[in-house]
């Protein structure tokens, strides 16, 4: 676990280091906050709903800017060779860079808190679904990030690694609406159950359904473990 | 510390390296010499563990790279070609990460940084941007990560490489300095920096071991096949025949210089060899000089390289 905590605190002071991740918290925590202050005078409602729904597309477009460094910089930046020569496991690195972007995830969460606060002054809001909502987000953020880390390790460029990420976050989000066009029965349900906004859609309605927490952790889990077993495979 | 057994390496279906045997034991410093391409960096990175071998066995420090691979590499430091830096972390922070992944204890990490900081003349720069650094600083940050955690094999690619001669004198001595207690291969391009440091000599080429023994030991292997250069002003194909009728002389090579002949002659290993060549030569043309060729360093090189 020391060596995954070493490349865990590494990974934070990279990303600090440069200016991508301020960039990219600003962006979207001014998209956020634009979709906040919309959905409360559109609707009138003291709810979070809308605002997660956006949120959601506005994470799977950032979080590959966030992933994208994550093995591509080494590659680039030849420190993949000392890497993969410390006495460091092959999951300990996949562990302390997701680890570190996660980090990132949940400063950009935190940074949205800032929206319930109105509601709270001047509404009544349903605290337990805003909480939810807030558990799928970052769950939903969990499943991309590794998703981007395992293309960021697949290809040299982050521009690469990042449109790739953003193709396959968005194929899983919009992938229920391919049910239409399925006649069987055992496809349709498949196609809804990969679907990444149907689990979503779930925790801003305020359902925290094992089901789908266990899917987004199942994806995240089969993707680090991919990613683990490239870079075993690369020696 | 360092086996390498019948070693090979393939990139698909071309071999890169061909069975390739020696050993570095502890307190031994061994010079790894070949031209680029020849194959140094692929066995420093299946030393290392950076990529495995195709056939054949590495192990280091008892421990086989191919299935104990994250146990050796502890004991390993290793200075890449380019030197593996972040470069937007300021030295501290780098070596520091270092140290920790290397598994030092905490407690020991601060001292351990001061002991590198030290031995590689880090102080001025310890608070500065990697990327804001000289290529000579940038290289000795990379070797001081590869001596963090006191690791008992050191495996440095080309670490003079962009020195300038003091940082060069200052990078022998830390190396030599390691070379007493440690095992330490590295590769160079720089011939008279092996003679400088190395107890050992290993020649590459296109992935072979030419040789492997010590600088004097290869000067001694080659002066089985001794070289005599002398220059003459005579006809070419009377000379040619005069000296390869002189007992001792294998082959002889000619050149014209002007109205001067550059020859030279390959030599058995035995006294009175010239003097022959000498007897044979004076009375009937201007012998202007004749020397026996020492084989330095280089021309051992060059010699192993252009026969492998």
């Amino acid at each position: 676990m020391k060596g995954a905590l070493a490349v865990y605190q590494k990974e934070l002071r990279l990303y600090f280091r440069s200016p991508i991740a301020y960039f990219v918290m600003a962006i979207f925590l001014v998209g956020t906050g634009y979709f906040f202050t919309y959905s409360i005078f559109l609707t009138g409602n003291a709810r979070m709903t809308e605002t997660f729904q956006n949120m959601a597309i506005l994470l799977l477009l950032v979080l590959p800017v966030v992933s994208m460094r994550l093995f591509t910089s080494e590659y680039n930046g030849r420190t993949m060779e000392l890497l993969a020569t410390l006495p460091l496991r092959p999951w300990q690195i996949v562990l302390g860079k997701f680890a570190g972007a996660v980090t990132i995830l949940l400063l950009m969460t935190a940074g949205t808190l800032i929206d319930v606060v109105p509601l709270y002054l001047f509404g009544n809001p349903e605290g337990m679904t805003i909480l939810s909502g807030y558990i799928g987000f970052i769950l939903l953020g969990m499943t991309c990030l590794a998703i981007g880390q395992l293309f960021s390790a697949l290809t040299q460029n982050q521009i690469v690694a990042a449109l790739i990420t953003v193709a396959v976050l968005l194929a899983f989000w919009f992938i229920a609406n391919a049910q239409r066009f399925q006649t069987s029965y055992a496809w349709r349900n498949v196609l809804g159950y990969l679907s990444f906004s149907r689990h979503f859609e779930e925790f801003v309605q305020g359902l925290v359904r094992t089901e789908s927490v266990i899917f987004y952790l199942v994806v995240c889990a089969i993707v680090l473990v991919l990613n683990t077993s490239y870079l075993r495979w690369q020696r | 510390m360092i086996t390498l057994e019948s070693v090979s390496k393939r990139y698909g279906s071309q071999t890169v390296i061909h069975d390739l045997s020696f050993s570095v034991e502890k307190g031994e410093i061994v010079g790894f010499l070949g031209p680029n391409g020849s194959g140094k960096t692929t066995t420093l990175r299946m030393i290392a563990g950076y990529t495995t071998a195709s056939a054949g066995r590495v192990s280091v420090a008892g421990y086989d790279m191919a299935t104990q691979n994250d146990t050796a590499a502890s004991h390993i430091g290793y200075l890449p070609e380019h030197p593996p830096l972040y470069d937007t972390l300021d030295v501290t922070a780098y070596l520091r990460f270092v140290a920790k992944a290397k598994g030092v204890a905490r407690s020991e990490v601060a001292s351990e940084f001061d002991r590198v900081v030290a031995a590689c003349r880090l102080e001025d720069v310890a608070r500065r941007e990697i990327y804001k650094l000289s290529k000579g600083y940038r290289q000795r940050v990379g070797l001081a990560q590869a001596l963090l955690g006191k690791p008992q094999v050191l495996l440095l690619d080309e670490p003079t490489i962009g020195l300038d001669p003091g940082q060069l004198h200052e990078a022998r001595d830390i190396i030599r300095s390691f070379g007493a207690e440690h095992a330490v291969l590295f590769s160079t391009h720089i011939l008279s920096e092996v003679t400088m440091i190395c107890k050992r000599v290993a020649i590459i080429n296109n992935g072979r071991l030419l040789a492997i023994d010590s600088p004097s030991g290869l000067q001694q292997a080659l002066e089985q096949t001794n070289r005599v250069s002398l220059q003459v002003t005579a006809p070419v194909d009377e000379l040619r025949q005069e000296l390869l009728s002189v007992d001792g002389v294998r082959s002889v090579e000619v050149e014209a210089d002007g109205d001067r002949l550059q020859v030279e002659c390959q030599i058995e290993p035995r006294d009175g060899v010239e003097a022959a060549i000498a007897r044979a030569v004076a009375p009937r043309w201007p012998l202007h000089s004749l020397g026996r060729q020492e084989p330095t360093l280089e021309n051992i090189f060059l010699q192993y390289v252009s026969e492998g």
